[in-house]
């Protein structure tokens, strides 16, 4: 059940008024049952067995590893416990490309098979709850937290459907507490709660939608454009997938506050970073802490006599892991790794950087962080090619021809949805420029303390702006793919 | 104290900051400059310096300065 359906806009205030009715003893159970109702209303059977297999695993190797004496047995426990949750991955999101790579090795070493590739399962949700698996496991492990008890709480904080199908990946000593806490009535959170879902509803509705048509118009047909085309697409793909992720994630924690849980916020600005590493502190937040804690922090202590060098091939590893993770195919791959390559870089250049601008004395000018935003941003774009590409040779036509201005600085693009569509975009631009500079970066605590005449205009502004200007013919989120 | 000492001369030496005095409270935010980048080269420093290993699980559990004095200490008494 997508959160831009209209089915959603019925479940969520029933399920809360299950939730505020019901005793409080057992609100972990509506929870639940809500959470399993609405992976179920995907219609992919399987899922809920897979959801159910991962929470009873976990929840035995969490048990298992803390009542291990030994540090052997505590590591043999670990282990077995992630190698359960990556297994069940391989086999939910891998195997297709597997099988189709195994199946062109015996082709090439001419060994007659007929076999087809497997053919891809539905695994929406799966990488996210398995990655908040292995946080557990590898924090009970560390001692950073004792293992739950609580079989319920535990599917529960796998399940809660506001993050489960695309994140924000959270930690158990973060959310087991807050779903057990007592629940009193909150007028402000449920404000908030109200406004976040319809700030991240318009988000992906009025503007990523719209953003959409123009991107499909170039990518799905690269070689009919150059230039400024190009690179004007790539820009809008940048903002579209911004506005896609993060309207998912405002309307996560939205419908997350209805019930007094606060969720982590996943984007900070992303493209005002001032370097690609800031770019990480402000993207994908909960996925990025992630692979940091996770991934990178072990194997950069585990190579630490390596020093700068153990460091880089550190970061190019996750940043490889991160690229998988979105999907087995290179576009994925390239952009992990091209991010991993820009990290890696940095580790070199930076104590040189720094010296450089201190002898220029430009540390602190404004257009010393200009410069770098835009070079940041434009870096992260670059990426984005490889990401959004239908295939590598597309994204290799557009990086070698995003310069190319032979052919003309052809833009009908622009005009393929028609000259009112460019005029509503630049509209639903401004809009949300407004709405998001009154609201100081989505700091929805501040509009609350607005006066309610300016209230109540940016209210019905925004509701007009929905009713009128809103893509109602119904796209998925980009990150459900992951 | 005399180790607090010793493991703060470390700090001004990775940091490239003779101003800096640790205290067991002190964490990465305290400290400019203390990222993963030069968190790796403190480390080193130090088991370097005391001629110690730490473990893994150490190094990932790390909360503040006092945390890392005491394993210190812990490796050294041995």
């Amino acid at each position: 059940m997508p959160f831009n359906s209209l089915k959603y806009f019925l479940f969520l205030p029933i399920v809360y008024l299950a939730f505020y009715f019901i005793g409080q003893r057992v609100r972990w159970v509506v929870l639940l049952a809500a959470s399993l109702l609405f992976y179920a209303a995907l219609n992919v059977p399987y899922l809920l067995i897979v959801l159910m297999l991962v929470a009873i695993t976990t929840y035995t190797f969490g048990i298992l590893l803390d009542r291990a004496k030994t540090t052997k047995a505590r590591r043999t426990m670990l282990w077995s416990g992630i190698a359960a949750n990556i297994f069940i991955l391989i086999i939910m999101k891998y195997l297709p490309a597997l099988s189709k790579g195994i199946i062109g090795l015996s082709k090439l070493f001419s060994f007659n098979t007929q076999t087809q590739p497997i053919r891809a399962l539905v695994a929406i949700g799966v990488s996210y709850y398995i990655f908040q698996a292995i946080s557990y496991l590898a924090d009970v492990y560390l001692e950073i937290i004792k293992p739950e008890r609580h079989i319920g709480y535990f599917a529960l904080y796998l399940a809660f459907f506001p993050k489960l199908l695309q994140g924000p990946i959270e930690r158990a000593g973060g959310l087991i507490p807050q779903l057990k806490a007592r629940y009193e009535f909150n007028y402000n959170n449920m404000r908030l709660g109200i406004l976040m879902c319809a700030w991240g509803l318009f988000k992906k509705i009025v503007i990523a939608d719209r953003l959409g048509l123009y991107v499909n118009a170039v990518y799905n047909n690269v070689h009919v454009f150059s230039g400024l085309s190009l690179l004007l697409a790539t820009y809008a793909y940048a903002f579209q997938i911004y506005m896609d992720f993060s309207g998912y994630t405002d309307m996560a924690l939205g419908s997350a506050l209805l019930f007094n849980i606060n969720l982590t916020q996943n984007f900070n600005s992303p493209y005002t970073a001032t370097s690609v590493a800031d770019f990480w502190r402000r993207w994908h937040i909960s996925f990025s802490r992630w692979i940091f804690d996770y991934i990178f922090k072990p194997l950069q202590m585990q190579w630490r006599d390596r020093r700068n060098w153990g460091t880089a091939a550190a970061l190019i590893v996750t940043f490889f892991v991160s690229g998988i993770w979105h999907g087995a195919s290179c576009g994925f791959v390239i952009w992990g790794l091209l991010h991993g390559l820009y990290l890696a870089c940095s580790v070199f250049y930076r104590p040189y950087q720094k010296k450089l601008h201190k002898t220029l004395r430009i540390e602190k000018t404004w257009f010393l962080r200009a410069w770098q935003i835009f070079v940041t941003f434009n870096l992260v774009c670059f990426a984005w090619v490889f990401f959004r590409a239908e295939n590598l040779a597309d994204a290799f036509y557009i990086i070698t021809n995003i310069f190319n201005y032979i052919k003309g600085a052809r833009l009908e693009f622009l005009l393929s949805q028609g000259e009112d569509e460019l005029v509503i975009l630049a509209i639903v631009v401004f809009i949300y420029w407004i709405i998001s500079a009154t609201i100081k970066r989505c700091d929805f605590a501040s509009f609350i303390k607005l006066s309610i005449y300016m209230k109540c205009l940016i209210v019905y502004a925004f509701i007009a702006t929905i009713l009128i200007l809103a893509k109602f013919k119904h796209t998925d989120f980009i990150y459900f793919n992951f | 104290m005399e180790l607090q000492n010793k493991v703060n001369q470390i700090f001004r030496k990775v940091f490239d900051d003779g101003d800096i005095n640790i205290t067991p409270e002190t964490t990465a935010n305290d400290i400019d400059g203390w990222d993963s980048l030069s968190h790796v080269n403190l480390i080193v420093a130090i088991e370097t310096k005391f001629k110690i290993r730490f473990s893994q699980k150490e190094l990932l559990t790390f909360k503040n300065v006092g945390d890392l004095l005491k394993s210190i200490n812990s490796k050294i008494t041995v």
